[in-house]
């Protein structure tokens, strides 16, 4: 069913493009290259990893495999609307709903056979506890080989090394299990492709960055944590020189993202993956722009192409969601800054232990800056507990308290 | 010249007509059942009526409340945390926190010293504390829920409602009740429940309020038994307006003034 | 000498390597949830935190803690390393660390912990202003294996005859106060008579779980019919398992393997075998004669949610009756467990 899914989308985008004369938005790109994930990993041909969100995705290409992290699954069948019999799947068999429903939706999945078999798995202890128990179930479920890879929560030379070492087994042990073998010079081109894609990345965001920006609320809408998945690859390099040159195109045209721009806010953590009416009720209503999500940060230098351990074990680190909350709040602050930000929205995904834990220190920090946080207390993936009336109420407040309030950066 | 300001809640729709000089002529108060188009007509009509105008007197309307989109000749909708701010500032100026607690939400709004929002949080996925919560209450004793406010009289305070839930309360209650524990002594305890729960709201509002001015709207409000709980719990003093329930319809009514000037 | 053991450092995770704590001369003092706290930790942490780390939070906020002179945390999960953030901010004025804890125990895993041991080593030596040499250490470990194998044997009486409300004060001393004082009140509880056991029937009962720190919960279950014939909490058993360390090989690597080698919390587990937990939770209750078993874990707590399904699953196939419950971690909510349990034991009866 999905593999077929995926196939008339990758094939609906691509005559879409084809009808437009072979211009494409870089959004309908993007969606074109997200489709095609899910296209090689439904394949039944492809040598499927399911991994955790800091696993190290580009390696795992430069020895053959398809990886992904399972969160993906999630988040894709709440796009598709198909998300509520599946969670109930879940529910049926015992999962609490004071899980995360990603994972909820992951586990009913996999009952379902929904999910791909695997060659392997690979956990990462970031960034949750929930996950890495979602992970531990599915090898069981699959019977097949587990890698579990600690990411630590400091950044000192022995933490690095520690996960450095972890990712050198690793190649092992995808070696041992698939009988790929680690082929450095692939290696080498692929994080060569990595830090091209990197580079071009940073531009896309300072690009946006600009007042009035380049972007809207869908451009940027999930996308470095999905282009991680295709890190390594051609086809990123591509998509991030697109953006780039659109980004471009349009400031170079004073044309803004969103037209008249007058707020811009940051999105913290990940954004609600079912079909909602936020975008609307932000651009139509408010003229309010997503300027910034946390997670479309690059935190991480370019990696080593000939020696890349260490570069892809810092890489891991350094997520927002690693360490100390107090890091994360200094990231969110130089992020609200450098993007000059009037408020930033917390969708609390219930039950995310560790991105909503400290939610009271998230919005103090914020605060201490001049900038408000709306804490929207939604459950990001299962559609069936979403409230549009309550919802629209505490976006609608906060843009009428963001109107009424001087700037933070006047 | 008049102006009208319309909250249509989940359980009342409330309209206040004011004047030019935003003197409050005229309120009502309707259920506003399962049609909120007849609530939202009905609630006009009598505000109309009590005040003595006809509809095309009427300069501007301005919606608010969960069925603000459903005011067909509205000027604009505004969220009732926006309103209720206004509201309560044109009654009370030196406000900075209210707390408002309505048939089955809450929510605490910190205002700027220009009466504009500062911060605010909601609670409406849950009902525990809200008019829901006392009605649910009264009926496990048996007392008519206007009487609520006036029977914590002569209560030590010494009893606590562990129950965090309005249904597994009212089991709590009715258990209470059959251990022979005191009509005053379950009100006191239910009141200290409510406010102690609205403390918690508050302080994810505005963790410091030492030296705030608090007032508290909503039919809840009307209970003097939870105002002082609340006010025990605070160690402050609570404004209470005369018409608690209509603040929100009144800081709708002064947007129309505003947004018409625009 | 700064301290001779009067002064208490802090910790909230049975993970926590109490040996260095003593070796440092201070006294271990674990911050328990308690009952009576008021709920204020939600300001900082979010209400769907598990209560065990709201509750220890509430005791900070409400200043209800002996003097320590600093925290220890172990990033066991989640909750404890928002636990560690939120504590920085309500107690800025303490010293605190977070020691990294990985999740699985190979070889790298074993070097790193003990690294990090290492590190908490250093922190402590500079607290303190004494040397932790390995000759403390030693002593540490000594004692605290003493005090295992006292705790095992009342344990083992306990699970014959009853009494375990006494076995539950007797882990709890010896988590909170001095060392020897702990010992002398096992060892006094071991010289006496185990109170009488509760008038009734009685099911022989497998309790597994986490958070469950309360005397009086234990003395809830025997009024409900429960014996326990054996238990696996991180605020019971597992907090005090002998340390085994070869000898010549290093102290710290061995005081890591050892912790992480040991009975496990639910998250930490062999990716070798997936679920495991599962089975070590149903040979336990074969291997004490259970009639049934109870799961007690605390609400929210992402780790045994997890894995949770998987062990009913496996507990329905071996034909063992299971109650699971969720509750604050204290007796808040185990008096709405009261009905639960009392129909658990008639239903085995």
């Amino acid at each position: 069913m999905l593999k077929d899914y995926f196939e008339n989308l990758e094939k609906g985008i691509v005559s879409s493009i084809q009808e437009q004369g072979g211009k494409a938005s870089p959004r309908k790109l993007y969606s074109l290259e997200i489709a095609r994930v899910g296209k090689r990993l439904y394949s039944g041909t492809n040598k499927v990893a399911w991994c955790g969100v800091t696993a190290p995705f580009d390696l795992l290409y430069a020895m053959g495999l398809t990886s992904c992290f399972v969160e993906f699954v999630g988040a894709m069948l709440a796009s598709t609307g198909m998300v509520g019999d599946i969670i109930e799947v879940a529910d049926h068999v015992g999962y609490s709903s004071d899980v995360c429903s990603y994972h909820r939706a992951v586990t009913g999945a996999a009952i379902k056979g929904l999910m791909p078999r695997p060659e392997l798995l690979v956990g990462t202890t970031n960034p949750c506890s929930g996950g890495l128990g979602v992970i531990e179930n599915l090898a069981r479920h699959f019977s097949k080989p587990l890698f579990i890879l600690n990411i630590p929560q400091g950044d000192s030379d022995h933490d690095v090394a520690y996960l450095a070492g972890q990712m050198r087994d690793l190649t092992e042990f995808v070696s041992t299990h698939t009988g790929n073998k680690l082929d450095r010079e692939r290696l080498k081109a692929v994080i060569e492709n990595t830090n091209k894609a990197r580079e071009l990345l940073i531009e896309v965001f300072d690009l946006a960055k600009q007042s009035p920006s380049p972007a809207n609320n869908k451009d940027l809408n999930n996308f470095l944590i999905s282009l991680a998945l295709i890190l390594g690859r051609e086809e990123c390099v591509d998509l991030a020189k697109a953006y780039r040159d659109e980004f471009a195109r349009r400031i170079a045209n004073n044309q803004s993202g969103v037209e008249g721009e007058k707020i811009r806010l940051m999105w913290i953590q990940n954004r609600i993956q079912f079909r909602n009416p936020l975008e609307k009720v932000l651009e139509n209503e408010y003229k309010a722009l997503i300027v910034i999500d946390e997670l479309n940060d690059i935190a991480w230098d370019p990696i080593d192409p000939d020696d890349p351990f260490e570069g892809l074990a810092r890489r891991s680190m350094s997520i927002s969601f690693n360490g100390t909350s107090f890091r994360r709040i200094e990231s969110l602050k130089r992020l609200a800054k450098d993007y000059k930000i009037h408020g930033a929205i917390n969708p609390c995904n219930w039950g995310c232990r560790q991105g909503t834990g400290t939610r009271g220190l998230i919005e103090a920090g914020l605060r201490d800056i001049g900038v408000p946080v709306l804490n929207l207390e939604v459950d990001c993936v299962d559609e069936r507990k979403f409230t549009e009336g309550q919802f629209r109420t505490r976006i609608e407040a906060f843009m009428e308290m963001i109107q009424s309030n001087p700037s933070p950066w006047q | 010249m008049y102006y009208l300001g319309i909250d249509i809640g989940s359980l009342s729709c409330d309209a206040v007509l004011i004047d030019r000089e935003r003197n409050m002529v005229a309120t009502s108060v309707v259920p506003t059942g399962a049609r909120n188009r007849e609530a939202i007509a009905m609630a006009t009509e009598f505000v109309l009526s009590r005040a003595g105008i006809s509809r095309d007197k009427v300069k501007a309307v301005v919606s608010t409340g969960y069925g603000r989109d459903r005011v067909e000749e509205k000027l604009t909708s505004v969220t009732e945390i926006t309103c209720h701010a206004k509201g309560i500032q044109s009654l009370h100026s030196g406000a900075k926190v209210l707390i408002d607690i309505g048939g089955q939400d809450s929510k605490c709004i910190l205002m700027s010293d220009k009466g504009t929002v500062v911060n605010f949080a909601m609670n409406d996925k849950c009902a525990a504390g809200t008019g829901r919560f006392l009605e649910a209450m009264a009926r496990a004793l048996q007392v008519d829920i206007n009487d609520m406010g006036d029977l914590d009289a002569g209560a030590d305070g010494a009893l606590t409602i562990s129950s965090m839930c309005t249904v597994f309360a009212e089991s709590e209650v009715v258990s209470l009740i059959a251990e022979g524990a005191g009509v005053n002594e379950i009100v006191k305890g239910l009141n200290r429940s409510i406010a102690s729960r609205t403390v918690s709201l508050i302080k994810r509002v505005v963790p410091d309020f030492s030296g705030m001015q608090f007032a508290m709207s909503g039919g809840v409000a009307r209970n003097k038994g939870v105002v002082r709980a609340i006010e025990e719990a605070l160690d402050y003093n609570v404004f209470v307006p005369e018409i608690p329930d209509t603040v929100g319809a009144l800081g709708a009514a002064l947007f129309a003034i505003e947004r018409s000037l625009q | 000498m700064s301290n001779q053991r009067n002064e208490a450092i802090g910790y909230a995770c049975a993970y926590t390597p109490l040996v260095l704590l003593y070796a440092a001369k201070y006294r271990p003092y674990r911050v328990l949830p308690r009952t009576e706290s008021q709920d204020q930790a939600g300001l900082h942490l979010h209400d769907n935190l598990c209560p065990h780390v709201k509750r220890i939070l509430d005791r900070a906020m409400g200043g209800d803690l002996p003097e320590l002179k600093a925290m220890v945390f172990m990033n066991s999960c989640d909750a404890m390393r928002r636990l560690s953030d939120a504590w920085a901010k309500v107690r800025g004025h303490d010293r605190t660390i977070l020691v990294d804890l990985p999740s699985i125990s190979d070889s790298h895993a074993v070097r790193f912990f003990a690294e990090e041991l290492r590190r908490l080593g250093r922190s402590l030596r500079q607290w303190s202003g004494n040397p932790l040499t390995d000759d403390l250490i030693r002593e540490g470990i000594h004692e605290y294996n003493r005090l295992s194998r006292a705790l095992s044997t009342l344990a083992a009486r306990v699970h014959k005859e009853g009494g375990q409300a006494s076995l539950q004060e007797a882990y709890i001393k010896a988590a909170t106060e001095p060392l020897p004082d702990a010992i002398r009140f096992v060892d006094g509880l071991l010289s006496g008579d185990m109170p009488a056991k509760a008038a009734g029937q009685s099911s022989a009962i497998f309790l597994f779980g986490n958070i469950l720190p309360d005397r009086d919960a234990f003395d809830l279950f025997e009024a409900c019919g429960v014996h326990i014939a054996d238990e696996d909490l991180c605020t019971g058993s597992r907090m005090f398992q002998p340390i085994e360390i070869p000898e010549g090989e290093d102290l710290y690597l061995g005081l890591s393997r050892a912790i992480l080698t040991r009975k496990p919390c639910a998250r930490t587990f062999d990716p070798a075998r997936p679920g495991q937990i599962a089975f070590d939770m149903i040979e336990s209750a074969k291997a004490c004669n259970a009639a049934g078993a109870i799961c007690h874990t605390a609400k929210f707590c992402d780790p045994y949610l997890a894995r949770l399904p998987f062990i009913r699953e496996v507990f329905r196939k071996e034909g063992m009756p299971l109650l699971v419950l969720e509750g604050d971690c204290t007796m808040r909510s185990m008096g709405q467990h009261r009905t639960r349990i009392e129909a658990f034991i008639e239903m085995l009866g």
